[in-house]
């Protein structure tokens, strides 16, 4: 029976795929996955278990209801959008599946219908945060554009403590590895240049008091990084038991 | 011999106090409601799980035996005001629109049964407020007189959906407990409809199917025999849509991954067994302890669910939590014999 569902269908790009010596390169609907799952790994849930906000994962039962109401869901119409099956993901240890998720989980607006309506009392948004910053945390997420993206943010608020949008295109650019046509960029720069926004180069603004207040905030920043870091990688107990 | 107090008329009741004339007792019947039969009656029961024999006609005889029988004291319209220990027994005030009458009584069975769910208190589902979402003890009514019509405009539905465990298993309710009944009452409610009307479709949205023990066949035949369609997720709301022409039901087909938003035209709910009134009243008049949940709590529940360990006060049917007909029945009957065992001294 062919698949007629689109949406279910991942598209996978090979771009040097060699099976049994033949050149099988190119865009693959659908690639039948290895169905033993050697990976899973519940280091996970036992982080998520042990963070305030997400105690009351194991209180799932996979009904659906979160998901029924969600938001992101209905009126956002984010498919991959799905609170239960993260936390299913989560419970059971399935986290290279969870991975694909890592952006879309944070895409939550807390809404909180959820952890109104659960009948188990899980305080479903708590948890998916959770899940979401252990994803975050793990270092193992695949880069998306969003996250360079955050990157170029941050380093460019870092800079001078304002954003300056004219830097922030253009490294945000270099980082994609992407070029904009010279008249696309005279186009927007005389739009923000007339809107009074064009805060580059001579025109920059400077925070006052920023060159004491950079180091501070940079050191917060990469220390609560690494705080996270750590507490992922050693969330385990050694002799593999539940807190 | 002083009477045996039976407190309440449904099946657990009226099989006690049947048994107990049958021994030869002399029983007193003690009913707040003026008739006979508890919630079956009340809500005119359709077929009983799982032979799907009329209610009327397990009940019928029974409520025809109390009522004629010389043995039984009947009160219906009443209910105990007071209690207190003498002798062996309690002495007990009895209250009815004719005054209050004090009478001593040997023993005491409380069956006293449980209260539906009022769907109402489960928002997001529109009972009350959409007419086409209907309780499934009413369906019960309209499936008894061949009458599933919509309420709103008495049009026969194209489709319907129950939705299991409405005030069941919900913590947001406060009831965390399983009703029993709603898997194998919803099942069967779609079997009787797709025999009579195979026309309308019956779609069942369920979370877990616990039609425990032998009755995991009618679930069975409801599938194989009767096309009944099972998805897997609880519903989220009920909202109307075309114009208020058919009922949205949101949920998520967790066996698909995703939201389904599926019109019916009529939406079924599985309301939950609760405490009744009536168990709460026992329990502070005999100071029988009720558990978590509000149910009377037996002496010891993993032996039996008849005995109090209260002296001469005994435990029948869904007063001790969610049961079938039959098995309200059945305590009833070790619920007589162990009362008559401690009147008789």
């Amino acid at each position: 029976m062919p698949i007629v569902e689109k949406s279910l269908v991942r598209v996978q790009r090979t771009e040097q795929l060699e099976i049994d010596g033949i050149d099988v390169s190119g865009d693959w609907n659908t690639f039948i996955e290895p169905r033993v799952r050697a990976d899973l790994d519940l280091r996970i849930v036992d982080w998520v278990r042990a963070q305030p906000q997400g105690d009351t994962i194991d209180r799932c039962w996979q009904c659906g209801t979160c998901t029924a109401g969600c938001c992101m869901h209905t009126d956002y119409g984010l498919e991959e959008f799905n609170p239960r099956y993260f936390i299913y993901l989560a419970q059971i240890g399935y986290e290279e599946e969870l991975q694909r998720y890592a952006q879309a989980i944070w895409r939550c607006v807390s809404c909180n219908k959820c952890v109104e309506r659960c009948p188990k009392g899980v305080k479903v948004e708590e948890v998916v945060h959770t899940i979401g910053t252990y994803l975050e945390a793990s270092g193992r997420a695949p880069e998306t554009p969003a996250d360079r993206f955050d990157r170029a943010y941050t380093d460019n608020l870092l800079d001078r403590g304002i954003l300056d949008e004219a830097q922030l295109f253009r490294s945000y650019e270099k980082l994609e590895g992407r070029k904009t046509p010279g008249r696309e960029l005279l186009r927007m720069g005389a739009a923000l240049l007339l809107s009074g926004r064009l805060h580059t180069g001579p025109l920059a603004h400077r925070t006052k008091g920023w060159r004491r207040m950079r180091p501070v905030l940079q050191g917060l920043l990469e220390e609560d990084l690494r705080r996270r870091r750590a507490s992922a990688r050693t969330s385990r107990p050694a002799d593999g038991s539940h807190p | 011999m002083n009477p045996v107090l039976v407190l309440g008329a449904g099946p657990a009741g009226l099989s006690a106090a049947s048994e107990l004339a049958g021994l030869g007792a002399p029983t007193l019947l003690v009913e707040k409601e003026t008739y006979l039969g508890g919630n079956p009656k009340r809500w005119h029961y359709s077929l009983l799980a799982p032979d799907l024999r009329p209610a009327e006609e397990i009940l019928g005889p029974l409520i025809e035996r109390v009522e004629h029988h010389p043995q039984i004291e009947l009160h219906v319209g009443s209910q105990v005001s007071s209690a207190e220990i003498a002798g062996n027994g309690y002495r007990i005030s009895l209250r009815s629109k004719e005054g209050v009458q004090t009478r001593e009584v040997a023993a005491v069975v409380l069956a006293t049964g449980f209260d539906h769910f009022d769907s109402r208190r489960k928002f997001e589902y529109g009972y009350g407020h959409f007419p086409d979402v209907v309780d499934f003890k009413e369906l019960e009514g309209m499936i008894h007189d061949d009458r599933v019509l919509r309420p709103s405009d008495g049009k026969a539905p194209g489709r319907i959906a129950w939705v299991l465990c409405v005030g069941s298993r919900d913590i947001q309710i406060g009831n965390p407990w399983c009703c029993r009944m709603g898997c194998v009452v919803s099942i069967k409610q779609a079997v009787e409809i797709r025999q009579k009307h195979p026309e309308i479709q019956a779609y069942i949205y369920y979370m877990d199917i616990r039609t425990y023990g032998l009755w995991e066949d009618l679930y069975w035949k409801s599938m194989q025999d009767y096309g009944v369609k099972f998805i897997r997720g609880r519903i989220g709301a009920i909202s109307m849509a075309e114009g208020g022409r058919r009922l949205i039901a949101t949920g998520e087909d967790t066996i698909l991954s995703r939201p389904t938003e599926v019109p019916f035209d009529m939406i079924v709910l599985a309301s939950g067994m609760e405490p009744g009134t009536g168990t709460k009243e026992a329990s502070d008049l005999f100071h029988v302890p009720v558990g978590p949940e509000g149910f009377l709590t037996p002496k010891l529940s993993d032996m039996n669910t008849i005995d109090s360990g209260l002296p001469g006060i005994f435990l029948a049917g869904a007063a001790t939590g969610p049961k079938a007909i039959p098995d309200a029945i059945t305590e009833g009957m070790g619920a007589a014999l162990r009362a008559f065992q401690y009147a008789r001294g």
